[in-house]
């Protein structure tokens, strides 16, 4: 049994506590409770300061907090329930049930941790379909690979997080983790019922640190999940999908506290400690030799500033980006994603296969050339393009449309159903439209389609 | 050397002592003012004070509490600072900064701390609801799924706004933001849904005009004011919309469905800053500090449609922002969009061409409202979104003298006539009814061979030409919300038979549209 010890609260300010101790400090990162009246309000150490005194972050709101509350050490850091327990079950961002079906008795985890050893992880090689055309072709994602989704706000970031939930986790065998960091309780409750619907819950934990929480729940709601899928790989050697919407919102958490912690401002008014913080969660989110997390992570660009450092720092992290664009939007295609931004590391004739890599460096080749021609429209117009660039800018702008789809969880709003497009017929219908194939057909037509055969009067 | 050491001993009893010093629980609520300048207070004393609590600093003198520190409080003033200064006394009033609520409020017009500011009686409560409120927890909620109509024919079919639903009003200044909350509020007339609205930072006068807009149509009745308006300290223009939120709460969580403006958030964000830059917390991107997302966020979260279990009841949450030169991806615009569950963009370009209300069909979306839109909507309005985005892209690349095809005229065409219809005047909603026919004519290419000009006027025809003949119709599709086959079938029918009437129509909805004008002036 830990030695619980209690101190007292000598000052607030916003989220941060200080706790005076007498002897005996509780080391960093422990979790503390403050007394109050009917109530407790946990806090988490994050630093020691002469005089005795523990600087801790609140992981509730301090509002009716007063010095000279009475504080109590737990003698460890929070600890969440892992394993079988926590599938089909709704937690918040300590690992405590908000669904209203009762506690937890089994096993239980710090969610404190260091990454698998380098000698324990293992490289990506294996591609995973998504049936979404532009993601296939352009960005292939990995097995036990990181995927970020990257866009500003309002672009469809979580629409497509929620499309891949659906297409991907509802075939998956494994477990899955959800986790919702600073974003709406709208999404979550809605997220919660779509899987109940489709029956991905049983197999899946959420876990939740949303936006109206205050900034140490949403910290530490990233580590509660990924501790429980860290089980699901390491204990149980399971391949685990893992998607976390969103990562941006743990990095600004952090940003919220930095300086009332007492931490100078760095570029941008950020936390000095940003890399850190990041490396600390990503480098655990990572596959090894027994069990896989393939992580699809959605990434906020603040003011739509993809040099912002926060994307910045979590772009090296990734293995496949795709970016998507309010540039896209305007032009009415969703999934907006901007082809010439989106990578991935696995875009290799090795791994794809030579097919697969010639049709999509062919696509990026096309639209780069149509990128470069936009400006000569704009100033001269169509007419004073050669007839070579006139049918290229014609193919591209098919090609665009081409990649939009209709998404089954859009399906309420758009009345189209939603498409899964496999792989092969992606690059055939690609190299179709870049062959000329199209060329009769009307622009309009490619809107919001599957593959080709959806157009009416298209013969392969 | 005696002495050192008798000086040292002392010094041994002192450490000892102040090592030994504990904050414990005395029995006093009072703090004297030691600096206090640009509205904030630094206070000794007031050692059992709350964070967030309300102190009372004499005369009709209030100041928020916003820091604990080891040795003094630090607290902001909700009220101006003129005579009072060093060595005043502040005193606990043990509450947290809190409002009063209910049903006197109706028809009111109150300051932040809900003192009226319309000349009536004082307002007295029995019930007080904390500013700041933690939102509805994540089961406690249910899914969005009945409409509030806007009566704006552009809003209501391609951004469908349902209760409980966020939907942030973006645009730059005078592009008619506070028209369309205003407007969505003055059409809840007689729909049983309580409204509020919050004036942040505005202009007096301005807040004066709503009042008066509001009062003209009926609708102060159903409508709680809430005025901080651009003289006051920046606390108050700060806790304006937590107070806002919590007198719709009350309503709320009585099972009622409420609807709530903040107007606008770009200076409530103004005002956060300068209190955060006084107390000198560390500034990040536009000098706005590291929790501006999260005093958005809080906010705007206590907006829900609440379960069965809860009451039911629902609040419905426009907030407004003023961009700069239209970027809509400035920071705070961006963070706003981030939290609410969509936006309706107004663009000053499409103002000026005489697009009104002038909104921006690309860049607007509504992330729940399609699910909540009433079925007759939902068959009419499918397409007309995406005809209009495809309408814009097409219109501009075809200036650049691409060859247009057939299917490219008729796109070109049809979404002329889409952006007449959706033409609107102000203070005049349009009922649910009236826009689905509206949409079922121009969907349907009823009207290809109408001008582009006179689609509006044929319109009105076409419903004077309704209501004289066939009001059964209109009523039909208001009560059963569904618009039939066989309806639709009696539209194609009735315009048929008015159709001949269409250049007489035309011309009497201008004559009349004349005379109304010349009876103006």
């Amino acid at each position: 049994m830990m030695k619980r010890h209690s101190g007292v609260v000598v000052q607030i300010v916003g989220s941060v506590v200080d706790v005076q101790f007498d002897n005996h400090l509780p080391a960093q990162n422990e979790l503390l409770y403050v007394i109050d009246r009917d109530r407790t309000v946990d806090l988490e150490v994050m630093s020691h300061l002469p005089g005795g005194i523990c600087r801790c972050i609140a992981l509730e709101a301090t509002d009716g907090l007063s010095r000279g509350l009475e504080v109590q050490s737990t003698g460890a850091p929070i600890s969440v329930p892992v394993g079988e327990q926590v599938t089909g079950r709704v937690l918040n961002a300590i690992g405590k049930p908000v669904d209203g079906k009762g506690g937890f008795s089994g096993a239980s985890a710090s969610i404190y941790r260091r990454p698998p050893a380098l000698t324990e992880q293992s490289p990506v090689t294996q591609v995973f379909e998504t049936g979404i055309k532009v993601i296939d072709l352009l960005t292939p994602y990995a097995k036990g690979g990181k995927i970020g989704l990257f866009g500003g706000a309002g672009v469809g970031k979580t629409v497509l997080i929620q499309e891949l939930i659906s297409g991907i986790a509802t075939h998956h065998n494994g477990k899955s983790v959800f986790i919702g960091v600073g974003e709406r309780s709208r999404e979550g409750y809605e997220m919660a019922q779509e899987m109940a619907e489709s029956g991905v819950l049983k197999n899946t934990a959420l876990v939740f640190g949303q936006m109206n929480e205050s900034p140490g729940a949403r910290m530490r709601a990233a580590f509660t999940g990924l501790t429980m899928a860290e089980y699901f790989r390491d204990v149980q050697n399971q391949d685990v999908l893992l998607f976390i919407d969103n990562i941006f919102r743990y990095v600004q958490a952090g940003s919220e506290i930095s300086a009332l912690l007492g931490r100078m401002p760095s570029a941008v008014g950020y936390q000095p400690t940003l890399a850190q913080e990041l490396g600390q969660l990503e480098e655990r989110i990572t596959s090894t030799k027994h069990g896989s997390i393939t992580s699809i992570q959605a990434i906020y660009v603040p003011a739509d500033d993809l040099t912002d450092p926060a994307p910045a720092t979590i772009f090296s992290h990734l293995d496949a980006t795709t970016v998507l664009s309010r540039k896209v939007v305007e032009e009415g295609i969703y999934p907006a994603v901007d082809p010439l931004e989106s990578t991935s590391r696995i875009l290799e004739p090795g791994i794809v296969g030579e097919k697969h890599y010639a049709t999509a460096k062919r696509a990026i080749e096309t639209l780069q050339r149509y990128k470069e021609l936009q400006d000569i429209i704009a100033i001269l117009g169509m007419e004073e393009l050669n007839a070579e660039d006139k049918l290229l800018v014609y193919r591209a702008r098919k090609l665009q449309r081409f990649f939009s789809q209709p998404f089954s969880v859009a399906s309420v709003y758009t009345g189209i159903p939603g498409k899964y497009v496999p792989l092969e017929r992606t690059i055939e219908d690609c190299n179709a439209i870049l062959d000329g194939k199209c060329d009769d057909i009307p622009e309009s037509a490619f809107y919001f389609i599957g593959s080709l055969s959806d157009i009416e009067g298209y013969k392969a | 050397m005696e002495t050192i050491s008798v000086y040292g001993s002392i010094a041994e009893e002192l450490k000892k002592e102040v090592r030994a010093f504990r904050f414990g629980n005395r029995l006093s609520d009072a703090g004297r003012i030691v600096a206090c300048g640009d509205g904030v207070l630094t206070i000794e004393g007031l050692p059992n004070v709350k964070n967030g609590e309300l102190l009372y600093v004499g005369g009709d003198k209030y100041a928020l509490v916003m820091n604990l520190e080891t040795d003094r409080v630090g607290a902001i003033l909700l009220t101006d600072s003129y005579e009072l200064g060093e060595g005043d006394i502040a005193y606990s009033t043990g509450k947290i900064v809190g409002v009063p609520v209910g049903d006197m409020l109706l028809g009111r017009v109150v300051n932040p701390l809900g003192a009226p500011l319309d000349g009536g009686k004082p307002i007295e409560s029995k019930k007080y609801r904390p500013v700041e409120a933690p939102a509805p927890a994540i089961f406690d909620r249910a899914n969005v799924n009945e409409p509030l109509l806007t009566g704006i024919k552009a809003i209501d079919s391609m951004i469908p706004i349902g209760k409980g639903q966020r939907e942030l009003i973006i645009g730059d200044r005078q592009t008619g933001k506070t028209a369309i909350a205003v407007d969505t509020i003055i059409n809840q007339k007689g729909k049983d849904v309580i409204c509020v609205y919050v004036a942040i930072g505005q202009k007096i006068s301005s807040v004066n005009s709503v009042i008066h807009t509001l009062r003209e149509h009926d609708a102060l009745s159903y409508t709680v004011v809430v005025c901080s308006t651009a003289s006051e300290p920046a606390p108050l223009q700060y806790i304006a919309p937590y107070t806002g939120t919590a007198i719709a709460e009350e309503f709320m969580h009585a099972g009622k469905d409420v609807l709530i403006v903040y107007d606008d958030l770009s200076k409530h964000a103004v005002a956060y800053r300068a209190i955060s830059l006084l107390l000198k917390r560390p500034s990040g991107r536009e000098a706005y500090p590291g929790d501006i997302f999260y005093i958005h966020s809080r906010l705007l979260e206590r907006s829900a449609k609440l379960s069965e279990e809860q009451g039911g009841g629902s609040l419905t949450a426009l907030p407004i922002i003023e961009t700069l030169a239209g970027d809509i991806s400035a920071y705070i615009p961006t963070n706003v969009i981030s939290i609410t569950d969509g936006q309706i963009y107004l663009e000053s370009e499409l103002f000026r061409s005489g697009v009104r209300p002038a909104v921006n069909v690309g860049l607007s979306v509504s992330r729940v409202g399609g699910a909540a839109q009433c079925k007759a909507m939902k068959k009419v309005s499918g397409k007309v979104r995406l005809d209009l985005a495809h309408y814009r892209e097409m219109a501009q690349f075809s200036q650049f003298g691409a060859e247009l095809d057939s299917s490219t005229k008729a796109i070109l065409g049809k979404g002329a006539r889409l952006t007449e219809i959706l033409k609107q005047r102000q203070a005049s909603p349009v009922s649910m009814s009236h826009t689905v026919i509206a949409l079922t004519v121009m969907m349907n290419d009823l009207f290809s061979d109408v001008a582009v000009r006179d689609v509006n006027a044929a319109m009105e025809g076409f419903f004077d030409f309704l209501d004289a003949n066939h009001p059964d119709l209109i009523a039909r599709i208001e009560e059963t919300q569904v618009l039939s086959d066989e309806d639709e079938k009696l539209i194609r029918e009735y315009l048929g038979a008015y159709k001949g009437n269409v250049a007489h129509a035309v011309d009497e909805v201008r004559a009349a549209q004349h005379t109304a004008q010349g009876a103006q002036k």
